[in-house]
């Protein structure tokens, strides 16, 4: 390896810059699931009641949609409640409370609030509510519709995620093309001491094995190089990361301390992959043993 | 077949060592033969001389016997090994059996003179122990017992072709084939040289010795193959370098 220092140096770097776009797919996606998350849980129905309902009738709604699996909280809020909180919430908007106070008495009924386990599930819980048994009590349901940030949310983190797949694809693809150079030269400089290898008698393996091991070590190192560059990176970035997705549960260290094996493991295999794959080829095309 | 078991075969199948050539053609495309029609024997033990002018075919005779070529027709054993058509898996197995020594040495540079005898033990799987205990008493044998830490560069051109002929040697085979072993060779050297040779083949050991030097031919009296033209010309016990 040392005796071709240069090509090694650039078969790492090109290797370490395939990681590089790999751990960015890998903590965009992580940041991109905690947002999705964490829009997703702020997700609610409220389910508004005719002034004629009963406390009991709303009760029994709740209690129904409490045994649906789905369905994750619902809370009871008293018409006398969903005034005052309306009137906190619009408590600098002079025109919305002039126009609250013309109404006589309390505009708004009991309520039910109800969050789910799954935002997709929120049609299936509403459709449940048009029962012949409740539906003539319930006077309206609203609908907190996130449906569209989240949409532009999970659409632009998977564009983001495909540029960087495409990326890590080019530079897999530079890397392959380096590889297979590599080993070209590496065959070529050490054509006479291959020669004399197979003059006394070694078998294929023992000509082969040097340039095999060559492309592990190669991803060895690469990802080594690569772990030691998340470490940093992340030790420094996270406490603004944190920061910046305030109130959303987002970790990096944390993760990547949980999934160091399996995910520094993944990239070390794809990365051996590739430079087996490659050299392998290259040894076919130029190496005659 | 372990490896093994395969060494210990090929040793059992040459242990007589004869090697046979039937009527033996190599051809170069497009139409150049090296070698039309080439029969001949030589029997366990024999020291013998292939000689004839650049482009005869002697080379050709060398490079068919370890197999680094292959032929066109006819067939070629070692012992009752039919090498004609070896396997290319067998090849290194071949290789292990006979010693082979060049013009131009094909030493590492990188390697000290023990160190590339000590490679041959090495990519066979031999022991460090076992090479530890071998080579230092091959590098004995030619001469070189106190020298074994040294680089080629740093030996003398008799000295690496000793180095040379100690890599051959450390396998033990039973035939050494030897291509213009003293092609880059002062004479005095060069005599020493086929001395070794001359001692090696006193154990027991056949030596095929490629050469087109008329004196080396000459001094040694021992039977010697004359090629032209990719056919066997003479073949002469105690012979002599013939012009052509």
């Amino acid at each position: 390896m040392m005796r071709n220092f240069w090509l090694s140096f650039v078969t790492v770097s090109v290797f370490v810059l395939t990681l590089v776009t790999i751990n960015s797919v890998i903590i965009l996606n992580v940041l991109a699931n905690a947002s999705v998350k964490s829009v997703e849980g702020r997700v609610q129905v409220t389910v508004y009641f005719t002034s004629d309902s009963s406390e009991g009738t709303v009760k029994n709604v709740q209690g129904y949609l409490l045994g649906l699996s789905q369905v994750k909280e619902v809370s009871y809020v008293k018409a006398e409640e969903a005034l005052a909180t309306f009137q906190i919430i619009h408590q600098n908007d002079p025109v919305i409370l002039a126009a609250l106070d013309e109404v006589n008495g309390n505009p708004f009924g009991q309520a039910l609030k109800i969050r789910a386990y799954n935002a997709s599930d929120f049609p299936f819980i509403l459709e449940a509510l048009e029962t012949p048994e409740y539906k003539p009590f319930i006077k309206e349901k609203n609908y907190d519709n996130y449906e569209s940030a989240l949409k532009v949310l999970s659409d632009f983190s998977e564009k983001v995620r495909l540029g960087f797949l495409i990326l890590a694809l080019f530079f897999g693809f530079i890397a392959v093309l380096i590889v297979f150079n590599t080993i070209r030269v590496a065959i070529y400089v050490h054509r006479e001491e291959i020669g004399i290898m197979k003059l006394v008698g070694a078998n294929d393996w023992f000509v082969r094995g040097p340039f095999l091991c060559e492309s592990i070590f190669y991803a060895l190192i690469a990802t080594g190089i690569m772990a030691g560059i998340i470490a940093a990176t992340l030790s420094f970035a996270n406490p603004y990361i944190v920061a910046f997705f305030q109130g959303v549960d987002v970790d990096l260290v944390a993760y990547y301390s949980a999934n160091a094996v399996p995910l520094f493991g993944a990239q070390f295999g794809i990365l051996a992959f590739l430079g087996l794959g490659t050299t392998a080829f290259a040894m076919r095309r130029y190496l005659r043993v | 077949m372990t490896e093994g078991a395969i060494n210990e075969r090929v040793a059992r199948a040459i242990i007589l060592c004869m090697i046979t050539f039937k009527n033996v053609t190599k051809e170069y495309p497009p139409k150049t033969h090296a070698l039309a029609g080439v029969s001949f024997r030589i029997e366990a033990g024999e020291f013998v001389s292939i000689t004839g002018q650049s482009g005869s075919g002697k080379s050709t005779i060398a490079k068919l016997i370890f197999a680094e070529e292959k032929l066109t027709s006819g067939h070629i054993h070692i012992g009752d090994w039919d090498i004609s058509n070896v396997r290319h898996s067998d090849i290194p197995i071949l290789r292990r059996q006979i010693g082979v020594v060049f013009q131009d040495f094909k030493l590492l540079p990188k390697k000290t003179a023990f160190e590339n005898v000590a490679f041959a033990l090495e990519v066979a799987g031999e022991s460090n122990k076992r090479i530890r205990e071998v080579v230092p008493h091959v590098l004995k044998i030619v001469g070189l017992g106190e020298k074994g830490g040294r680089y080629p560069r740093q030996l003398s051109g008799g000295e690496q072709q000793r180095v040379s002929i100690a890599r051959a040697l450390v396998h033990r085979p039973k035939i050494i084939v030897a291509d213009e072993p003293t092609g880059n060779l002062d004479a005095i050297t060069a005599r020493e040289i086929i001395e070794l040779f001359t001692r090696i083949n006193d154990f027991g050991t056949t030596i095929v010795l490629v050469t087109h030097d008329r004196d080396i031919v000459n001094g040694l009296h021992r039977r010697v193959i004359t090629l032209r033209d990719g056919k066997v010309a003479s073949d002469a016990e105690k012979g002599k370098y013939l012009l052509a």
